[in-house]
């Protein structure tokens, strides 16, 4: 381009040096581009047949440009100055400005100016090539719009503001359009106004909340039947002379109206994008990939928000969890445990003071019960003791745990549960048992969480003993396992993948926590959990964690 | 001399059996102690067991299944329940369900005596 400037100057030069202006003006119009000649003083002094054809006015019309809307309104004050600056000095000049078409549309273009000097030196002409680079700006304007919106995203804006956003970007790349996100609530299914930021509440108001069908509007057909929608005219097109959307988009001065779905990465549509013009219009292959981009960011951004909300809602149920266990099931084996050897102090204690009240005292009876009393006081102060030792951390502490420790302390606090549920527990505990290093809450939690579910997974059975076995071993690799077999009903091999998802149940009370749960546990402790059907009734769940390494110095 | 009448107290819980029996002694009844409702059915003392110290959760056979089967087999013996489940819930249950008093452990002497004393007058 450069060269191709700086040879045409040279061309140029030597025919106005012969003065032959009508060499020159053949050579101009010979240029593919548009090209335009100024006086000293930087006035127009001609324009080669393409500018002409380009800008549909009269060289008379286009020396006017200072005055006119041939250069864009709002780069106008800086081409004069940059034009101005450049006949003073004499330097060349380069300035990216807009151009009116004949048709009204402006487009960019790259406009530089080179001097022609006499052989005194002075400026006799300059020769200016203007490069269309419409195409280049709108592609970097939309990058970096697409960058903004990207990082709305990723900076956790509210979704209302990045789809906002999202339309106005659109409004503005792609001119005289009114852009809307609307959002499904599939549980209706109800489209709810995601952002429609230019249209007037008249309409929006009554947009939100209709119902997601074929009849409905073009939305509902691109969510329904996942495609995209296109109406150029939605007065004379006859699909729609019933649909919901036609009155109301009429009324407010919309004919045309393409709606694309937006999906999200497992192929749910999450929404629809949605275009309107004023005029009857169709999209152009620069306009559909420029609501594949967005329609893509839109999706981005809304499962972004649906992922947190059920990370949100994750949370909250496991609080939740938390507080129904701690405060019913949870109180419910503490009272049990503490009561028992209560129970015992005030029975062994009356029975003592009866024994000394007789007549004769039965001392040695006396002394008998007694000595119950402080064996049941210290049953008791034991309890409280491993009730301190299993709450009294909070936070995640890397520590050596004996995971058979870990275990009969878990099965203490269960034992009452258990034995309510008639299960039969049964203890295969590896004697040379190598420690962990973990979190040992935690981990009692996970313990804790696959004794419930397999003493649950046995309520039903009665043909059989409800058999428990939990085994502690070592396992291939420096890792420790543990397993929790039980004879309940057990699960179909082919929901054993979903066992771990989260809010997946096969309880009618459950919540479908405690493994998704424990799995994070245990993934946090780097090792795996996973669970298979027995040969014969019932289930078993196992994890292994790595063994605590021995620090040698 | 009457003979003192029989109290069975049924628990698997080895403390009971041992401190409950000497206190239900001291009250001035006969007692006799089992560690299942199935060792109490297989015993020769249900005929001649006037109350019935109860336990309500036990591995096997509960507490209330034992009153059932006691039910089934015509013995019309007066149940006090007794248990470690703080839950409220349980006692108008045990009541509904024909027991004469269900006790929550830790109960007093008191309690306790009331509670067979009204067990031997039903029966």
């Amino acid at each position: 381009m450069e060269a191709s400037l700086a040879s045409l100057v040279d061309e140029l030069g030597e025919a106005a040096l012969r003065k032959s202006e009508r060499e020159s003006r053949l050579i101009v119009d010979s240029i593919p581009g548009l090209v335009a000649t100024l006086t000293p003083a930087g006035e127009v002094d001609a324009v080669n047949s393409k500018i002409l054809g380009y800008c549909g006015r009269t060289l008379e019309e286009l020396k006017q440009w200072g005055t006119s809307d041939t250069v864009h309104p709002d780069d106008l004050p800086r081409v004069i100055e940059v034009i101005r600056q450049s006949m003073t000095s004499g330097d060349p000049y380069e300035i990216e400005q807009r151009i009116r078409r004949f048709d009204g549309v402006y487009r960019w273009f790259q406009v530089r100016g080179l001097p022609l000097r006499d052989s005194n030196g002075r400026i006799v002409r300059w020769y200016v090539l203007l490069t269309d680079i419409d195409d280049r700006k709108r592609a970097e304007a939309q990058l970096a719009g697409e960058k903004r919106l990207l990082e709305m995203v990723a900076s956790s804006c509210p979704l209302t503001d990045v789809l906002t956003a999202l339309c106005t970007f659109v409004e503005v790349i792609s001119a005289d359009c009114h852009c809307g996100v609307y959002l499904i609530d599939w549980s209706g299914p109800r489209f709810r106004n995601g952002a429609v930021p230019s249209l007037p509440a008249t309409f929006n108001d009554r947009t939100d909340g209709l119902p997601v069908c074929l009849e409905i509007g073009p939305c509902g057909q691109a969510a329904l039947l996942k495609q995209q929608v296109i109406v150029t005219d939605l007065e004379t097109d006859p699909v729609w002379q019933e649909s919901a959307i036609r009155p109301l988009a009429l009324a407010h001065g919309i004919r045309s109206h393409w709606s694309t779905p937006i999906y999200a990465r497992d192929g749910r549509v999450l929404g629809t994008f949605a275009i309107f013009h004023r005029e009857p219009a169709r999209p152009t292959r620069v306009q559909q990939d420029l609501i594949a981009q967005v329609t893509h960011i839109a999706s981005i951004a809304i499962e972004r928000v649906l992922s947190e909300a059920a990370l949100d809602k994750l949370r909250s149920e496991l609080a939740h969890v938390t507080r129904v266990m701690s405060l019913g099931a949870l109180t419910a084996s503490i009272a049990h445990e503490v009561n028992q050897p209560l129970s015992g102090i005030i029975t062994n204690a009356s029975t003592c003071l009866r024994m000394l009240n007789a007549d004769p005292p039965n001392v040695d009876g006396a002394r008998e019960t007694a000595r119950r009393t402080i064996r049941d006081g210290n049953r008791a102060s034991e309890v409280i003791a491993r009730l301190r030792a299993l709450f009294s951390k909070k936070e995640f502490t890397l520590e050596s745990v004996d995971l058979n420790e870990a275990t009969r302390e878990v099965t203490a606090l269960s034992l009452s549960d258990l034995q309510r549920n008639r299960v039969m527990l049964q203890f295969e505990l590896a004697d040379d048992l190598p420690a962990v290093r973990g979190d040992r809450v935690q981990l009692q939690q996970v313990i804790l969480n696959l004794l419930r579910n397999a003493s649950d997974a046995m309520a039903g059975v009665d043909d059989r003993p409800r058999q428990l076995m939990i085994r502690t071993e070592r396992d291939a690799g420096d890792r420790v396992r543990l397993t929790v077999k039980d004879a309940g009903e057990g699960f179909d091999s082919h929901t054993v993948d979903r066992l771990f998802e989260a809010f997946y149940t096969t309880k009618p009370s459950g919540m479908g926590i405690g493994l998704s749960v424990s799995r994070s546990i245990i993934e946090s402790h780097h090792g795996r959990i996973w669970a298979e059907p027995n040969d014969g009734p019932g289930a078993t769940f196992a994890f292994a964690i790595p063994c605590a390494v021995e620090r040698t110095v | 001399m009457a003979v003192a009448s029989l109290v069975a107290i049924v628990d698997d819980d080895e403390s009971v059996r041992e401190s409950l029996p000497d206190l239900v002694r001291e009250f001035g009844f006969e007692v006799q102690a089992f560690a299942s409702a199935e060792e109490f059915l297989a015993s020769d003392f249900v005929e001649q067991t006037r109350a019935l110290l109860l336990d309500i959760a036990m591995p096997r056979m509960s507490g209330p299944e034992l009153q059932q089967e006691l039910t089934h087999r015509g013995h019309k013996i007066p149940i006090v329940f007794i248990t470690a489940n703080g839950d409220d819930a349980i006692r108008p249950r045990m009541l509904a369900e024909g027991a004469v008093e269900c006790l929550h452990k830790p109960f007093s002497e008191t309690a306790l005596l009331r509670a067979l004393n009204a067990a031997l007058r039903v029966g």
